[in-house]
């Protein structure tokens, strides 16, 4: 089939070891087989697979791919995934970052942006549609995320211009440091921010000014007229404005599930001091949303008086004021906001972060670590000045630092007695939701491709809805259909929050691509394409050494039970876990040990442009 | 250049003439933006008909984090309009309350762009002239999109009514009142109503999404 719009058909790949760039021609083929953003990523990160490859070397490469409908009038559409081999976790791994950078991109006439090699000094990448510069800059070394993002700003002289930036952990090649774009929006997970630190890049400037190409204009507007009257009549849409997911505080310390104290507990007794009301009441200034959407979930947050007086942030989400709030003990959401400024600025994503602090405070309270261990931090339960000098020490490296900058793994090399409470998968650290009390969560993180990541499938809902009802085949069947429904948004370069928050139909977004691209593509072979792309990342994943017993949820699922609350005593089976492993490799096609057929192999060796 | 005073009073009375339509004004309540540029997209859709923002008849900026702000920058359709007092070709004129731009006249000089106050006169490399926001004809489209309701098309006299609203409410705000509960004396805050009418609304939070 023609594709008649929604693509450029061009890769920008820019070698900072040769400073050379040229343009990579699409085929159709490829273009309808791969569709974009998340998808065309894991095909170039494919292709680039080689024995031994080091992460942090010169032959990693990162993929930047906003997808076929980003930037284009319908909700929500301004999402761009970054995409390489993560540092920490040494397997597949992407992140993607909302706000306008990956527009930009698309507008300067590209589908995807892809950076291999190093620079010799530090730089940044200054795109202008077709002209492309290496600009060496020293000064921006040790420098903060936004303060990057505003000194690039200054030196090109457009204030305008679209900025992609890492802090001084990425810089410092920090396994969780992320992207930052557009002033706080971030690539946060799996250490994105290190690939682009290894290379020496510090920077990626963007500007373009083309048309993107809509094949039916009229058809478009008739679609999204439609969608955005129809998301603004949802009873929550108001509401979704105001708070954003911090409304997720509530909901999960009400159903027991709210991860507190490095995740021992689910209830938080203060959890009105770090809940989405709290902020309205008394620091939120003003809303903040990434291209085309309507829900406005961001929200900017000033502290008005006290010790963290003058922080001012956009954030947090939930994710945030659980990890810096809940999970460590705190009950000021003031700290919250300054931690979470703390972590754009250093370049650290806050999930990592938040967790990996909880498991020091844990670990001290339990006797496993001593003061001296760590620096002579003497940490207890909501220790704000603790956790301020260990995000500090992360992002500079610096003495017990130096550790948990690696990520989880290293943290368990280090103190083997810290394994039984560290949530972790595959090295990425556990998000901020509770796998005990649904099975079908626990092996949500266990199958995601890039580790423990709440964002590949969401199942908590709806397993305390229906479970009790359930077998295990209904709950490994959730699992895919949300493995199988969430890449499709990754892919397009939209955001699926419409989707999962405001029961905004998956079934709208064939008709966007028919709209754009004129293409006609099934619901069902969307789903089809993201099965593929598991496949693929799982085949990346077998030949980094992923092997059937990295496919387990923290140890804490299995042990130790939830203490109190609603879902007091509960924890997951190891022989329900055993047969849902077993189902879910067979509905996948993998065989026993979670190894995809060899034929699934040849599928992908297709080039780019044939 | 431009329109002389005695066009603009006519312009006036013309308006107040019976049965004509009410006039409106484009205005804006920067507070309320929050950035994410529909209105630029559904601009650039109906005025050109194409999906590119930067050919829109409007902009939002954005300044952060000292100080936060992100507001779109639009034409105010001015009475006595700079861009056409500059304009060397009188390419730009007042009709109906609308400034249009001309553009058999035009001879793309830019001086409507550098002139006017509030850089509402816009340029981009794919077109032969400046172009610059006609209110679609009455029912501008940044207005309908806007999720936020930051961009507003009201009658001439509520201009600044958004504004004055929240001073209001900003005033009410800061209010106490003194009351006596069994026997007690007690001072009640408006900002804790209103924080207690939210918490009546939490079974807004039991449904089953949270990611």
């Amino acid at each position: 089939m023609k594709i008649k719009g929604g693509y450029f058909k061009k890769i920008l790949e820019i070698d900072l070891s040769s400073r050379k760039s040229r343009v990579l021609d699409l085929s159709d083929r490829f273009v309808l087989k791969y569709i974009g953003g998340r998808g065309f990523g894991a095909k170039l990160v494919w292709d680039n697979m080689r024995p031994g490859l080091d992460p942090l070397g010169p032959d990693n490469i990162i993929v930047i791919a906003p997808g076929p409908l980003t930037g284009v009038f319908l909700p929500s559409s301004g999402k761009t995934s970054f995409v390489s081999i993560s540092p920490a976790t040494g397997i597949y791994a992407d992140s993607n970052v909302g706000g306008m950078f990956g527009v930009e991109l698309r507008q300067a006439g590209y589908d995807a942006l892809v950076i291999k090699g190093r620079a010799d000094k530090l730089c940044y990448i200054w795109i202008d549609e077709g002209q492309v510069e290496i600009v060496e800059n020293e000064d921006l070394k040790g420098r903060g995320s936004l303060e990057t993002e505003g000194m690039v700003r200054h030196e090109i002289g457009d204030e305008m211009v679209k900025v992609a930036t890492i802090g001084p952990a990425g810089e410092n090649l920090v396994g969780f440091a992320c992207v930052t774009a557009d002033w706080g929006r971030n690539a946060g997970r799996t250490g994105m921010g290190a690939i682009m630190g290894s290379k020496n890049l510090k920077a990626i400037a963007i500007r373009g000014s083309q048309d993107l190409p809509v094949h039916d204009i009229k058809l478009l507007r008739e679609l999204s007229n439609d969608s955005f009257a129809h998301l603004k009549k949802n009873p929550y849409f108001e509401f979704w404005q105001r708070q954003g997911l911090m409304s997720v505080v509530d909901y999960l310390n009400h159903a027991g599930l709210l991860p507190t104290h490095n995740f021992s507990g689910g209830v938080f007794d203060r959890a009105e001091s770090i809940n989405g009301f709290e902020m309205e009441e008394r620091y939120k200034i003003g809303d903040t949303a990434c291209f085309g959407c309507p829900m406005a979930c961001g929200n900017i947050n000033l502290v008005k008086e006290g010790e963290y007086a003058g922080t001012v942030v956009e954030g947090p989400e939930y994710e945030t004021a659980c990890m810096f709030g809940s999970n460590i003990g705190v009950d000021n959401f003031a700290f919250i906001l300054k931690a979470n400024a703390l972590c754009d600025e250093l370049g650290i994503d806050t999930i990592s972060a938040g967790n990996l602090i909880g498991v020091l405070m844990e670990g001290c309270k339990r006797g496993d670590l001593k003061p001296d261990d760590i620096d002579g931090l003497a940490l207890d339960w909501g220790d704000e000045e603790g956790a301020v000098a260990l995000i500090k020490k992360m992002a500079r490296r610096e003495g017990v630092g130096d550790v948990l900058a690696d990520g989880a793994k290293r943290v368990i090399e280090k103190w083997p007695a810290l394994k039984p409470i560290i949530s972790e998968v595959k090295g990425l650290e556990q998000s901020a939701y509770d796998g005990r009390a649904t099975i079908s969560m626990a092996l949500a993180y266990a199958t995601s491709d890039i580790g423990a990541h709440h964002a590949r499938a969401w199942t908590v809902g709806k397993e305390l809805e229906m479970g009790a009802e359930w077998g295990i085949e209904e709950k490994v069947d959730l699992v895919i259909y949300h493995q199988e429904t969430r890449p499709v948004f990754d892919m397009l370069g939209v955001c699926r929050l419409p989707w999962i928050e405001l029961g905004f139909s998956e079934l709208h977004y064939p008709e966007f691509y028919r709209a754009v691209t004129g293409v006609s593509m099934s619901i069902e072979e969307m789903f089809s394409r993201s099965d593929d792309l598991y496949n693929l990342t799982r085949l990346i994943n077998i030949d980094r050494g992923v092997t059937r017993k990295d496919d387990y949820p923290p140890d804490r699922c299995f042990d130790l039970p939830i203490p109190s609350g609603p879902q007091a005593g509960k924890v997951v089976n190891r022989d329900e876990y055993e047969r849902m492993l077993k189902l879910y490799y067979e509905k996948r096609g993998w065989d026993e040990n979670g190894v995809p057929k060899e034929s699934v192999r040849e599928q992908f060796s297709d080039k780019l442009n044939e | 250049m431009g329109m002389s005073k005695t066009e603009k009073k006519s312009t006036e009375e013309v308006r107040r003439k019976k049965g004509r339509p009410v006039h409106k004004r484009l205005t804006v309540v920067p507070e309320r933006c929050s950035g994410c540029r529909l209105c630029e997209v559904a601009c650039s859709l109906v005025r050109f008909g194409v999906n590119n923002p930067k050919k829109s008849c409007l902009r939002v900026m954005v300044a952060y984090p000292h100080p936060v702000i992100r507001m779109p920058i639009i034409c105010h359709q001015c009475r006595d309009p700079k861009c056409a007092e500059n304009c060397p070709t009188d390419a730009i004129e007042v009709h109906d309350g609308v400034v249009a731009l001309d553009g058999e006249k035009c001879i793309s000089c830019n001086q409507c762009v550098i002139s006017c106050p509030f850089g509402a006169v816009f340029t981009h490399e794919d077109m032969d002239t400046p172009f610059k926001c006609d209110l679609c004809g009455g029912d501008p489209e940044c207005v309908k999109i806007c999720p936020k309701r930051a961009l507003l098309y009201v009658p001439e006299h509520m201009v600044g009514e958004e504004h004055r609203v929240t001073s209001l409410l900003k005033y009410a705000h800061m209010r106490e009142i003194e009351y006596v509960e069994k026997g007690e004396r007690k001072i009640l805050k408006y900002a804790d109503i209103e924080r207690l009418k939210d918490e009546d609304k939490r079974g807004i939070l039991q449904k089953d999404t949270g990611d």
